[in-house]
């Protein structure tokens, strides 16, 4: 069996409370029966608590709540697009125009997705002052990982930037690419000639039939379409609305409101009005009849075999259709973003990158790991030799070491509390031997150096010398703090790990193993504690509207939190 | 090189016989072992800590290689019958940092790069690319222009410019000369 890490998880309270999502401006419901929420015990087990749980460094803390903030109760806003290849910014009005895509000339190789690099098709100049020519000549995209050349495919480029739109260009065949606008204008021109030829020709639907449409411009095309059948359908009634996106007008305007007020300003009789929508019938509304090339296909796969054909995850990678391998275009790279985080309960900024690329700093950052105490776990006895894995033995007591480590440069109150048994199937005995202790601040690491050169040893450090532990000082002692140090202090819990058996007679059994004797299921074998963690501390007050004359006296003003953790101390021993 | 390193007190290995270009580029502390001849050809590069072993088969390597650093050349036990013509490189063979060779035939500008194993009896076609950490098992004949990557992946390199590597291997055999103080003497 591999090595158990022990490890402690937070749980955030997001998940108790209903004021996650509240809208503005709505009062915060009364605690419900704050009774009930107090004695229940926290079941790391429930399906629930996959969930809320979450180790300290994925956390957050909002100082203006000064409650955990976990991923699920925050609200991410983005504050830039950039390229992770060429680290440029993208900005939000061309990734809506263009797509999320890198439209300089960064491209991964469509074989095994390795960034693609532009090379040199002409062998380098030789000869005297080789180094100072530059290179000329046809260009390939190269990859250097597969080998793999864009000449496989028949894309040579004359220059060595802007590859984006050289490759738009040949895809297009040779027409330079039209962005979403344009092609809509050109459709729309080309349907009024088509309609006016129609009416002229009475049926000069030959040709028609021939045109066939890129992806990019039957997209184009559909798009455009669908836009003019919602502004023909849609009622251009009372208010001007006529279903396209333009938020000059008043109907859009009401929508808008209507978006926040949740009060629905359109009548329900022009809903009723609406008009039927009919679907693209020629190329020019990007109708295009799929025409089944199967037989092309076969015979090509006959001749040229299975390896011409591309895999599902090449496949996923393109943004067009490909069947062969030769069909496989380089995939300009995806985009990226930066984040901010906001609390979803008071919208205070949480989490703030800096929006320049190249730096990976932070203007904002409340990580819960600077707020709260840190608690590491370590057994008291190291594991022996005739037991490497460190399981536990079932109904032997065993101690641990829990180290709370405070982050604040004040000093803290901790109280922790964990039921005399772990909830669960297979429940084991807990006992915290010191429930209640101070740890101290934070401080500067010389404070403590410097005060201690007078009275040597204050009776505050108090750290076991190797010696006094190897002299079988083992014992802990309850109600007393196992060692202390200038921000961390440790205190001994006891367990007593059970037995994971079923069998054997009923009243040996639990209440719950009774009512489920299935075989032990995945991890079940893990000794989980939950406990409560109470943090009290004495701060100067923050409040602004206090305003100067608070400042001038330092208000001291006291803070609690109080949050459920679990204890991942271990396995236990199956025999 | 002065070493404080307690030398060995056994009798120095017997040298294989050799055979040497005189433009070969060998470096001081590169190893060649074993009983069997070993052929080096005009300009190849022999980086320091190489190890060429001839101790079950002969070696033959031809001009304008690049044998690279930690890299294991030769059979490592006793060959099958059809194996005793030993480990044959033709022109402009790369082999990179730690790669293990025991091919029978490795065709003209092939690449086996860093940590790569070529298992006993393969032959390797012309061209072709064995990627890091690949393995090629025993026996197995690899057609020209293949390239192996990732985790074995394979394909078919089509894009014709194995004529502008081959100058690229040349370019860099000419720096190499220029970086690897030889020792010609010390093996022949």
């Amino acid at each position: 069996m591999a090595s158990f890490t022990p490890y402690t998880y937070f749980q955030c309270p997001c998940t108790d409370t209903l004021i996650a999502s509240l809208p503005f401006g709505a009062e915060a419901p009364p605690p419900e029966s704050e009774n009930d929420e107090d004695e229940r015990t926290f079941d790391p087990r429930a399906p629930r608590a996959n969930y809320s749980l979450y180790p300290l460094e994925h956390l957050l803390y909002c100082e203006d709540c000064h409650q955990i903030r976990c991923p699920r109760c925050v609200l991410d806003e983005i504050v830039t697009w950039y390229c992770p290849n060429c680290l440029f910014e993208v900005p939000s009005s061309t990734v809506k125009s263009e797509g999320n895509r890198c439209t300089r000339s960064c491209f991964q190789c469509p074989i095994c997705i390795s960034p693609l690099s532009v090379s040199s098709v002409e062998a380098p100049p030789e000869g005297l002052g080789a180094e100072y020519t530059s290179q000329s000549g046809p260009y390939v995209l190269n990859c250097s990982f597969c080998n793999w050349s864009s000449k496989e495919i028949g894309i040579v480029l004359e220059k060595p930037n802007s590859v984006f739109q050289q490759l738009s260009k040949i895809r297009n065949k040779g027409q330079p690419a039209a962005n979403a606008k344009e092609a809509r204008k050109d459709s729309v021109a080309r349907t009024l000639d088509i309609s006016t030829q129609v009416i002229m020709e009475e049926g000069g639907d030959e040709d028609a039939e021939e045109v066939v449409l890129n992806p990019e411009t039957q997209f184009a095309n559909l798009k455009s379409f669908y836009l003019t059948q919602l502004a023909e359908t849609s009622p251009t009634g009372a208010l001007g609305f006529t279903g396209d996106y333009g938020y000059g007008s008043p109907g859009a305007l009401s929508r808008i409101m209507g978006l926040y007020t949740g009060v629905s300003f359109s009548d329900k009789k022009s809903k009723s009005k609406t008009g039927t929508m009919r679907e693209a019938c020629d190329a020019l509304e990007g109708f295009q009849a799929s025409r089944p090339s199967s037989e092309k296909a076969i015979s090509r796969l006959r001749k040229e075999g299975w390896h011409s054909t591309a895999s599902a995850e090449q496949m996923a990678e393109q943004t067009h259709d490909a069947q062969f391998v030769s069909e496989l275009w380089p995939v300009a790279n995806m985009l990226r973003m930066k984040r901010s985080k906001r609390c979803k309960t008071c919208r205070h900024i949480l989490s703030k990158p800096e929006s320049k690329i190249s730096t990976t700093k932070f203007r904002i950052r409340l990580v819960a790991l600077n707020y709260i105490p840190s608690i590491s776990i370590k057994p008291l006895q190291p594991p022996s030799s005739s037991n490497p894995a460190g399981l536990l033995t079932p109904l032997n007591p065993t101690q641990f070491v829990l180290t709370f480590k405070n982050p604040l440069f004040d000093g803290v109150k901790v109280s922790i509390a964990t039921p005399a048994s772990t909830p669960g199937r297979f429940s084991s005995r807990v006992t915290v031997l010191c429930p209640q202790f101070e740890v101290g601040a934070n401080t500067d690491v010389w404070d403590e150096a410097l005060r201690e050169e007078g009275g040597r040893g204050g009776d505050r450090e108090k750290r076991r010398t190797k010696a006094e532990a190897s002299e079988g000082q083992h014992q802990a002692e309850a109600g007393k703090v196992w060692e202390r140090g200038r921000n961390w202090v440790s205190v001994v819990v006891e367990v007593v790990p059970t037995s994971l058996r079923i069998e054997g007679p009923a009243f040996l059994r639990s209440e719950a193993q009774q009512k489920d004797d299935g075989p032990l299921r995945e991890d079940e074998d893990v000794l989980e504690i939950p406990v409560f963690v109470r943090v009290e501390w004495e701060t100067v007050a923050q409040d602004e509207s206090a305003g100067l004359a608070a400042k001038e006296k330092e208000v001291k003003e006291k803070r609690e939190l109080a949050y459920w953790c679990v204890l991942g101390i271990g396995r236990i021993a199956q025999t | 090189m002065s070493s404080s390193k307690r030398a060995s007190t056994m009798p120095a290995a017997p040298k294989p016989p050799t055979s040497l270009s005189s433009t070969l580029v060998i470096a001081d502390n590169a190893a060649l072992t074993g009983t069997h001849l070993i052929t080096l050809g005009s300009n190849t590069v022999v980086h320091p800590r190489t190890k060429l072993s001839s101790a079950f088969a002969p070696i033959k390597i031809g001009s304008s290689c690049i044998i690279s650093e930690r890299s294991a050349i030769g059979l490592q036990s006793a060959p099958a019958e059809d194996e005793k013509d030993g480990v044959v490189f033709e022109n402009g063979v790369i082999v990179e940092v730690g790669a293990v060779v025991e091919a029978k035939r490795i065709g003209e500008g092939s690449v086996i790069e860093v940590n790569a194993k070529i298992g006993k009896g393969v032959v390797i076609g012309k061209h072709c690319k064995i990627g890091s950490m690949c393995e090629v098992a025993d026996g197995e004949v690899i057609p020209d222009f293949t390239v192996i990557y990732s985790n074995g992946l394979r394909r078919i390199d089509a894009s014709g410019i194995e004529n502008l590597k081959l100058k690229m291997v040349g370019r860099q055999v000419d720096v190499l000369r220029k970086l690897i103080p030889t020792n010609l003497a010390k093996f022949q």
